[in-house]
């Protein structure tokens, strides 16, 4: 009794219990679709889908990264409006700068998380208070810039959003994928991307098993942003402007697939493709709703009813937000 | 191989080190013995960077060394094994005990494949076997510190520092882990062991070092100490001195706590015992062995699964705090900030809490009321406190130990429940306690104290209960209270889990 | 500040601790100074009613908040059910003064029911209260535009002008209305076992447990109140306005978070006071003023606030660690 059982065979596999729920609504979505909708079930919509989940999958990429580290960004939806009117304002006059410009938008993204992210280390005020405040501070700033959608780009870069590879297969989707590929390979095959789970587990354990915390902190900060950023370059490239007012659904969007995918607000736990899951979960169940024509009203109804679901499936526990 | 000179490391408010100088050689096991509040967690994290001392210097393998971050100190060979044990319950044991250095394919990731190989060979220098893809949240707490001592074994460790390693596993893995820890010594390894259990002390300890109230007050060869001179250099003075003396309850005594078939899962699985009124009963057992838990579960505070419990003669089987409480039911739990004081309040705040509706009247709370009641506690307790408006968060641990009492012993006249009455409070502080306690069974009120250090359950109590696994193992009394005794009917081998 | 941090025991702690004493009363009068120095007219009676009738609505939203934010909560639904209980009002659709009082007792057992809501989330199914408002926010928008199908079109009485915008002996009736509501909920917060009862729950959740307090009602309790000053705010506010949108109090949930954290209300729970919560309202309004005084774009609000909230935190965070 005092001694677990030593000798238990090693496991071969397991299937990560907190990605059932995302997979079995997953299905649930998929098969309501190719009952009630015989447009639901074509390649077709599936790769639209993909590129229009392309945002939301920036989003939430960043968002889940934030969360595993014990925090949250409320200034995801602040940075991709910001990042579309930045790109769309500077190219316009002069659109030699649109591949500089890619890069120095991501770049701001990643300040502003940076930023973020030293703020909250350095005065100890809860993450949430100091991404709301950089949110106001940014939409005031975009806001006294311009009131209506403005700026423009190349003709080339909408190839971002609508391009096809082989004519089927959405660039921003694959790109999108890629993150996904990439980040979960960065958390499970890299030191760092160990330590993110450390230091959500325990800040403290990991500072004194010799992590350094408030760089993992940081990084995951700029990560928020620069994927913020990214979902700000899919906007532009898709409607060829910066709205001033593209980003404010974002925020909130973009912690639904998180807490869908079974990451715990507080940090150090979940599986970065359970968000992926929670992307698609919620692209599609929104495609099937809209070709169901059920009115967009309801759907934020039913957004709202899927989260606490979602949330008081899983168990919750430590800190709280 | 470590020599601290001259460390003084002041929190706000409280001077924890004093100008303690300390030294350790290379292939020894050195003790660092003092009682809690002591000095000693923060004499070792003060070795190991997470503390910066005001004063003083740190020289180790012949150096002198100014750590600026944990990672510093680990990164030249000093490893801390921490009470609370520093490991990620989400992650693998193997990704556990990798965390600070993984073994890495030629791309510069994490190679799995070689890193649990090297777990499994890690842990079986230890003569332990887990499955090193197993969650470390999955694991016994023994196992887990299996998994800390592995931490330890990768990479140079030069100073391994284990602080109250036996707190938490039973008597034969302690021996266990005894021989893995001489084992590193014969290989060189610098050890230092934090315990309070002296009998340990002498089975595996070269040098004592003892640490009194932040002041350091010697250094011996164990071969030179017998139990009485080890216990007068930690307490400062006799043994006869601490502890009120004895008094048994009247032979007419009423039981004013009746338990029985108590169950409360997962902890608690059987407990049967009668308190009787004017009575100070113990009860021991090792931590984890579901001592608080049955505490809560006769309070209201932890559901019950199964039982009978009589309070003053009258059943109590829904239990709610409230109704607890007011049936003259008080319980001091063992965390004093985190389930006892509220620490944004003012004292009085504090001390009326359980008794509000005493204070209520129809124009609301009477705030002059309360305010004069508390005054009165902070008279009749000697709490060393400005006045009835002040914080409590500043405050000694004795005194907020004092400040507690006060809540409850205006509340609660029958029946009080003390879990760790003198954790993080120093040794005057504990006299006054103890003398609390038996004064307040002299006036009738039955008391139950949980506690895990046996000196004092062996000084205070004149019966005492002893749990094992959420099971009463054992009721000893008289002069067959001793740690001996206790420790044996805490630990014995399970019969039937050896193989 | 390196300095600072490596002696403990210097002046600093005392610095801030008289700061946090005094930064709201400070700033209260510093603001009022800088307005009155850039338009001297500011301290006009008229201009004073002028700032606390356009103050009121959001106050009373604030006094509800700090009840939530002292028992560790959070609540992001308040704006959100605003407007749904300014879409309520105009769905009785009554010309006739007295339909007013029906009004708000609707629109209060409305807003007790999603408190009630929020708070069961929060304490039985353990959501945290983040998750739980975000989420009645959302339903609550969606719910208010299926009704309306995007444009309120219901009538509302006469009088809700009068109680928004009007005055009884030169004060603003809103005003009043806070007045009444302050007293009332200051009694209950300060003086009554009841408040006691909040700020131990607030102050360490497991103590209340343990003393004999059910922190899960106690906790309930204020997401009710929360719940039922956002909806009278509401009315209040559509009285205002004047007219009835999808939208009305936008934005007043991040304002009165902002108010309260300015107002020293601490978000770790149990601690702050409705005296400070009311003047943080005042502050954010009267800032809002000053922008407006200074000639400034409306947006600069945005950015000011952002700024505020952010430091006014860190000041209060360093002077509970001191």
């Amino acid at each position: 009794m005092a001694l677990t059982d030593t000798n238990r065979p090693a496991r071969r596999w397991r299937l990560d219990p907190s990605l059932i729920i995302v997979v079995l609504l997953l299905a649930a979505v998929v098969i309501a679709g190719f009952a009630l909708s015989d447009r639901f079930g074509t390649t077709r919509n599936f790769m639209n889908v993909l590129e229009q989940a392309s945002a939301l999958g920036f989003a939430s990429l960043g968002q889940a990264l934030v969360v595993l580290v014990g925090g949250i960004d409320l200034s995801i939806g602040a940075v991709v409006t910001a990042s579309t009117v930045l790109m769309a304002g500077v190219v316009e006059t002069n659109p030699a700068l649109m591949i500089p410009m890619i890069f120095g938008t991501l770049l701001f993204g990643a300040a502003i998380g940076f930023m973020n992210g030293y703020v909250t280390l350095r005065t100890g005020v809860h993450p949430l208070i100091v991404t709301l405040g950089t949110a106001s501070i940014l939409q005031g700033a975009v806001l006294i810039y311009t009131l209506q959608p403005t700026g423009g780009v190349p003709f080339w870069f909408e190839e971002f959003a609508y391009g096809r590879i082989g004519g089927v297969v959405p660039i921003s989707g694959v790109v999108m994928l890629l993150c996904f590929a990439l980040v979960w390979a960065f958390l499970k095959y890299s030191q760092t991307g160990r330590a993110i789970y450390a230091v959500g587990g325990s800040p403290e354990a990991a500072r004194l098993t010799g992590i350094r915390a408030s760089r993992i902190t940081l990084l995951a900060y700029s990560a928020s942003g620069f994927f913020a950023a990214l979902a700000g370059a899919y906007y532009v490239s898709r409607t060829g402007v910066g709205d001033p007012r593209v980003g404010d659904p974002m925020t909130l969007a973009s912690i639904t697939p998180v807490i869908l995918g079974g990451l715990i607000l507080g940090g150090g736990k979940g599986n970065i493709l359970g968000v992926l899951l929670g992307v698609f979960l919620i692209s599609l169940l929104s495609n099937l709703l809209n070709y169901m024509n059920v009115s967009t009203f309801i759907q934020w109804v039913i957004q709202g009813l899927i989260i606490i679901f979602a949330v008081s499936i899983y168990v919750h526990k430590g800190k709280k937000l | 191989m470590i020599r601290l000179d001259g460390i003084t490391k002041v929190f706000p408010g409280v001077k924890s080190l004093d100008k303690v100088s300390f030294e350790a050689r290379a292939g020894e096991i050195h003790a660092l013995l003092g009682e809690n509040g002591a000095g000693k967690s923060t004499l070792i994290k003060t070795m190991a960077g997470a503390y910066i001392p005001e004063e003083g210097s740190i020289h180790f393998d012949g150096q002198e060394r100014r750590w600026a971050s944990p990672k510093e100190a680990k990164d030249a060979g000093i490893h801390i094994i921490y009470q609370e044990l520093m490991l990620f319950p989400e992650l693998t044991v193997a990704e556990n005990i990798f965390i600070g250095d993984p073994p890495k394919t030629r791309f510069g990731t994490i190679d799995y494949k070689t890193m649990q190989a090297r777990a499994t060979e890690t842990l079986s220098r230890l003569g332990h076997a887990l499955d090193p893809r197993a969650l470390v949240k999955e694991l016994s707490v023994a196992d887990q510190q299996m998994v800390e001592i592995a931490k330890a074994l990768v990479g140079d460790t030069k100073l391994l520092v284990l602080d109250e390693p036996t707190a938490v596993i039973s008597g034969r893995e302690a021996e266990l882990l005894f021989d893995r820890v001489k084992r590193l010594r014969d290989e060189g390894v610098c050890i230092i062991y934090i315990s309070h259990r002296l009998e340990e002390i002498f089975a595996i300890a070269d040098r004592v070092t003892v640490l009194k109230d932040g002041q350091y007050v010697g250094t011996r060869d164990i071969g030179a100490l017998d139990r009485d001179r080890l216990v007068a250099m930690m307490v400062g003075r006799e043994l006869e001195d601490i502890f009120p003396r004895k008094k048994l309850p009247a032979p007419d005594a009423a039981p004013v706590l009746s338990v029985r078939d108590l169950r409360a899962p997962p902890r608690v699985k059987d407990v049967s015992f009668d308190l009787f009124a004017g009575e100070i009963l113990g009860l021991a057992g090792l931590v984890g062995a579901g001592r608080s838990e049955v505490a809560h579960a006769i309070f209201g505070s932890m559901p019950r699964s199964d039982g009978a419990v009589t309070l003053a003669g009258e059943a109590f089987n829904t239990p709610t705090p409230r109704q607890a409480i007011d049936r003259g039911l008080g319980f001091l739990t063992e965390d004093r900030k985190g389930e006892g004081l509220m620490l944004q309040l003012d004292m009085a705040a504090n001390v009326t809490a359980p008794t509000l509706p005493e204070f209520t009247t129809a124009s609301g709370l009477d705030r002059a009321q309360e305010v004069q009641a508390a005054a009165d506690e902070i008279r009749r307790f000697r709490i060393a406190i400005p006045g009835p408006k002040y914080g409590v968060s500043q405050l000694s641990g004795g005194n907020q130990q004092k400040i507690l009492f006060g809540r409850w012993t205006r509340a609660c006249r029958r029946v009080l429940i003390h879990d760790e009455p003198t954790r993080g409070v120093d040794v005057g502080a504990k006299v006054e306690i103890y003398e609390i306690i038996r004064k307040l069974a002299d006036e009738g009120v039955g008391i139950l104290v949980i506690s895990s250090e046996l000196p004092e359950v062996v000084g205070l109590c004149t019966r005492v209960l002893v749990m094992r696994e959420g099971v009463i193992t054992g009721e000893v009394t008289g002069a067959e209270i001793n740690e001996e005794t206790i420790m044996r009917h805490a630990t014995a081998a399970t019969r039937g889990a050896a193989a | 500040m390196t300095d600072l941090s490596a002696k403990p025991g210097a002046a600093a702690p005392r610095t801030s601790a008289f700061l946090q004493r005094f930064a709201v009363p400070l700033a209260l009068v510093a603001l009022v100074a800088v307005a009155t120095a850039v338009q001297p007219s500011f301290l006009s009676p008229n201009n004073l009613q002028d700032i606390l009738t356009q103050a009121a609505p959001l106050a009373l939203v604030v006094l509800g908040q700090a009840f939530v934010i002292l028992v560790r909560g959070l609540d992001l639904s308040v704006a959100s059910l605003m407007a749904s209980v300014a879409v309520l009002a105009t769905a009785f659709n009554a010309t006739s003064n007295a339909m007013i009082p029906v009004i708000f007792a609707a629109a209060i057992v409305a807003s007790a029911l999603v408190g009630l809501i929020n708070g069961l989330l929060v304490t039985k199914r353990n959501v945290s209260p983040f998750l739980a408002t975000l989420a009645m926010m959302i339903v609550l928008q969606g719910v208010r535009f299926y009704y309306t199908q995007g444009a309120p079109s219901g009538a509302l009485p006469e009088g809700f002008r009068f109680l928004g915008a009007g005055r009884i002996a030169g004060i603003p009736v809103n005003v009043i209305a806070f007045a009444l509501c302050f007293a009332l909920l200051a009694w209950l917060l300060h003086k009554s076992s009841l408040g006691r009862k909040i700020y131990i729950t607030g102050g360490n959740p497991k103590s209340a447990d343990l003393v004999g307090i059910r922190s899960d009602r106690v906790t309930i309790l204020c997401y009710v109140i929360c719940s039922v000053m956002a909806g009278i705010a509401g009315l209040f506010l559509v009285g205002f306005v004047g007219t009835v949108d999808n939208w009305v109090g936008r934005g007043y949930e991040l304002d009165a978070i902002v108010a309260c954290v300015i107002g020293g209300i601490a978000l770790s729970g149990g601690r702050g006071t409705l005296w400070g919560a009311a003047a943080g309202a005042l502050i954010l309004v009267l800032i809002f003023n000053i922008v407006i005084i200074l000639g400034l774009p409306v947006q600069a609000q945005m950015i000011i606030k952002g700024l505020i909230i952010i430091i006014a935190a860190a000041l209060f965070a360093k002077a509970v660690k001191a």
